[in-house]
């Protein structure tokens, strides 16, 4: 074995990358190119009761508007769970500021942005929920029919009832993260051509699944897959925002109604509120340890905040909490965890998909423990640290390639760690 | 209205409004569409173009205000056969993830070793600072740039170009 | 400007049933003219004719921002760039005089400034980032008034003027009395900032700034301090000024300051007491760059920070 592990290689595309010659999304143009823009829900939480395009309709350039009147058979589109519409038609429900009401397409990008502002918008307000402690309340409103808890997870192994009893020390503690975007370099971006001979329709633009993707498009317009053709230019950075559908529904149906190539650029704003975030949570976490420093139980609740779609909440909250011991053996674990609905924009996938928002509470966790018992952080940490053989909360058998205790120790040296003295 | 500008050596004569970026000329109109929009806000540094000798953001300078001027492009570096130093180190120090960032970039980095030839780390992080990358952490595009000041060295190519600005400016 | 054209845009502020947030396409105009006058009594003509419906345009690097944020509505622009001598730095026997044209680089590169207003100077080198400070200007500055723009508070501490002309003459206004509120200055919609007016320092004059923002590079400060203090030969402080900038509505200079130092000599001043007034003086409030618990905190302690800066400095 020779030549390609540990050796470098020049990456395919840098040539096309460092000379500007890389093709984006938004390089593309056409003779004929339309813009497009999308109006956005005016409440995060509200009842739409009317929408008048026509003033907007009447502004020259525009070629088009379409609305859910003009699409009623449109299904929902999500990643895990359909529950995201293509457009809020009357009557429907907008969830949060990033859903849309209206499809606009113009020969300018200008006008496309003026004619936004014609649209008349009216709407019955709800309460918003912002806070998923709120939305978990009895009397709060239902944001999607089936209510606000999108999915519950457990975790059990061992006993904590007899880990904490066993104890000499317990330590429980509130933690909450916030929203973070993923924010790539590149916003949102694509183009789109419907052939009206085959039926097929062409989009240049970028995601993260390719072909669940063209699955998702495909029954969303109810169509067969092999119409919907995804064509992947250069992708401005991903990072878990390109999973979830953007602006390949509206692309696909600008082109279809207008038989002509079309663009949809989001504005940095746009793609801040329309598309997915790190999820915020709150875990609440309980740890036990003797007072030799071994941890001997750990509970955790994780709540996080999904937002108004449930996008990959299903996967990433919980996975979250499978971490919740981070790399430290603890034979008793026990875990709940909920997704939770609220009129905030939704949440999604994100590097660490879970795991880095449970690292800020397991490892301040471990940080309260060593300093209420008096031991040095660093050497806590190395002598509960996950070896060959250990088991995790879920009950996998790290077999080979555990490597935190030697991380642990590098670390301590490179860091001239010196110990904490305890008084 | 019409405006002249000299883009990457060759004259142009663009017809453009007074609410147009010089962003949105390049892109829409001459179709160079290496500079690329991130944010809009000069936050990013994507749009990054030499205008008059200096580094600008091209989404906050108006069509007309570069009238008569010369801009250079990502596209006005190196050629098809012989990519310009910078290039060649950004691609040998693995500086190029995504590539969203990369021309913006690599005009930052020409600007800065055109006025300081040897930057250290410091001030190669200050010259490009008005540059987000969000794929490298950036530490192989500062290595990208210290490749590129060796390269430059070898080939003389900067020689006269500019003196050193000196220690400091890193803070 | 209709009140409903500011209020829409790419924000979509529209709510509930309000009707009156949309507006007839006729009712919206961008920007759609642009003046580049090659004279300052040309240009200050053309305003006149147009008052508020044109953006007085320099660097553009904050009024760009807005504008396509479509925080305002604007029938066009009057470009300064032509207009002769509207980017020097002139020094004259008791004063420098700039240009509203100069960039954060050329003030950051200029060894005048760097000479006789160093705080000027290393403020300017703050700036937001290379893009910014080769298009940003002085004048763009003053004139977007910015309770957080960085080069106010250094301003205030060298006693600027700024000239400021129309067709029916000119006045200057000293830098206390020309920021009103955030954003907001004494100047009118027919006037045009001409020059900055700077008096020179004269010898045994020390500066100290500090910038605190949550990066280095593109931030909005969240608490600025120019500090400025004249020494006479005795070694006694002749004058101070204390300024700061994000701890009010406008910038600020703590005049309390001067009247506890003047007239003593910098090793008789207890900083810690001078920081402690500074902080309790300001004004500060809650926001995204921080609380106003927190800006007090730090403006104590770089208040300190600058006094033995300048003690170390003036020790020299």
């Amino acid at each position: 074995m020779t030549g390609i592990v540990g050796s470098n290689f020049l990456k395919v595309d840098a040539r096309d990358k460092v000379t500007g010659r890389a093709i984006y999304p938004d390089d593309i143009y056409f003779d004929d190119l339309l813009y497009v823009k999308v109006k956005r829900a005016p409440h995060p939480h509200a009842y739409l009761r009317k929408l008048d395009v026509s003033k907007a309709e009447e502004l020259p350039g525009v070629v088009k508007v379409i609305t859910a009147t003009d699409y009623p058979d449109l299904n929902k589109f999500g990643l895990i769970i359909k529950d995201q519409p293509v457009l809020v038609g009357i009557g429907e429900k907008m969830r949060y500021l990033g859903d849309a009401l209206a499809i606009v397409v113009a020969e300018s990008r200008e006008i496309a942005t003026r004619a936004l502002d014609l649209i008349r918008v009216e709407v019955e307000e709800l309460e918003v929920i912002s806070d998923p402690l709120r939305a978990m309340d009895d009397d709060a409103p239902a944001i999607h029919e089936d209510g606000n808890i999108l999915i519950t997870h457990y975790l059990d192994k061992g006993d904590v009832e007899k880990g904490f009893a066993g104890a000499d020390i317990i330590v429980e503690r509130e933690y909450r993260t916030q929203h973070i975007d993923q924010l790539p370099l590149q916003p949102e971006a694509g183009v789109g051509l419907y052939d009206e001979e085959s039926g097929v329709i062409k989009l240049w633009v970028a995601t993260q699944w390719l072909h669940d993707t063209q699955a998702d498009i495909a029954q969303s317009l109810g169509l067969p897959r092999e119409k919907v053709r995804i064509i992947q230019p250069a992708i401005g950075g991903a990072f878990g925002k390109r999973e979830d559908i953007s602006v390949h529904i509206h692309l696909a149906l600008a082109a279809m109604a207008t038989g002509r190539p079309v663009k949809l650029t989001y504005t940095r704003e746009e793609s801040m509120i329309t598309q997915s975030k790190r999820h915020p949570m709150i875990i609440r976490a309980k740890t036990g340890a003797t007072k030799d420093g071994y941890l001997t139980a750990w509970q955790v609740e994780v709540i996080g905040d999904a937002g108004a779609y449930a996008s990959s909440s299903p996967a990433v909250v919980h996975k979250g909490m499978y971490h919740c011991t981070g790399p430290y053996n603890v034979e008793n674990v026990r875990g709940v965890s909920h997704a939770v609905y609220t009129n905030n924009t939704y949440s999604g996938a994100m590097r660490g998909f879970g795991t880095t928002q449970m690292a800020f509470a397991y490892e301040s966790q471990m940080d309260i423990l060593a300093h209420e018992l008096g031991l040095d952080p660093a050497q806590f940490r190395l002598q509960n640290a996950y070896q060959v053989g250990s088991l995790t909360p879920n009950g996998q058998v790290l077999s080979r390639s555990v490597n935190v205790r030697e991380t642990i120790k590098k670390a301590i040296e490179m860091s001239d760690w010196k110990g904490v003295r305890v008084e | 209205m019409k405006i002249t500008i000299t883009v990457n050596g060759e004259k142009r004569e663009v017809e453009t409004t007074p609410s147009t970026r010089l962003l949105d000329l390049l892109r829409d109109d001459l179709h160079l569409t290496g500079t690329k929009e991130g944010c809009g806000k000069g936050e990013c540094g994507a749009c990054t173009v030499i205008m008059n000798g200096e580094l600008v953001a091209s989404c906050l300078v108006l069509s007309p205000q570069a009238d008569g001027a010369e801009i250079t492009t990502i596209e006005g570096l190196g050629t098809e056969e012989e990519l310009d130093p910078i290039q060649e180190a950004y691609i040998e120090a693995g500086a190029v993830q995504c590539g969203f960032c990369i021309p913006g970039m690599v005009l930052a980095s020409k600007k800065l070793l055109e006025e300081n030839p040897q930057p250290d780390e410091g001030e190669i992080r200050r010259g490009l600072s008005g540059n987000i990358c969000r794929c490298t952490g950036y530490q192989k595009i500062i290595d990208a740039v210290k490749l590129a000041a060796k390269k430059l060295a070898g080939t003389g190519k900067l020689a006269g170009a500019g003196k050193s600005r000196g220690k400091g400016g890193g803070r | 400007m209709k009140e409903s054209a500011a209020r829409s845009g790419n924000r979509q502020g529209t709510s509930g049933g309000d009707f009156k947030d949309c507006f007839r396409p006729e009712d919206y105009f961008t920007a759609s003219k642009y003046f580049a006058p090659e004279s300052l009594k040309e240009a200050v003509e053309i305003l006149e004719g147009y008052g508020g419906d044109l953006k007085v345009l320099a660097g553009g690097t904050d009024l760009l921002v807005e504008y396509y944020e479509r925080l305002y509505e604007v029938k066009g622009w009057l470009d300064l760039k032509n207009i002769p001598g509207l980017k020097e730095i002139k020094v004259f026997e008791d004063r420098i005089e700039i240009g509203p044209l100069v960039t954060h680089t050329e003030l950051e590169k200029s060894e005048n400034i760097k000479e006789y207003y160093p705080v000027l100077n290393r403020a300017a080198a703050d700036v937001g980032s290379p893009q910014i400070r080769n298009r940003g200007t002085i004048g763009g500055n003053i004139i977007t008034a910015s309770p957080a723009g960085d080069l106010l508070a250094p301003l205030m501490a060298y006693d600027a003027e700024f000239k400021l002309v129309s067709t029916r003459g000119e006045r200057i206004v000293p830098v206390g009395q020309f920021f009103t509120g955030p954003k907001r200055t004494i100047i009118s919609s027919n006037e045009i900032l001409s020059r900055i007016i700077i008096p020179l320092p004269g010898e045994r004059t020390y500066g100290s700034w500090c910038k605190v923002g949550k990066r280095k590079a593109l931030i909005i400060s969240s608490i600025t301090l120019a500090l400025v203090v004249k020494f006479n030969k005795e070694r006694v402080i002749k004058d101070i000024r204390a300024c700061l900038g994000a701890v009010a509505p406008t910038p600020v200079e703590i005049k309390e300051v001067r009247k506890r130092a003047r007239g003593k000599r910098i090793e008789d001043l207890n900083f810690s007491e001078l920081g402690e007034l500074v902080a309790e003086r300001i004004s500060p409030i809650d926001d995204i760059r921080g609380t106003a618990e927190y800006r007090r905190d730090v403006a104590r302690e770089i208040m300190i920070n600058a006094l033995e800066e300048i003690a170390e400095k003036a020790a020299e």
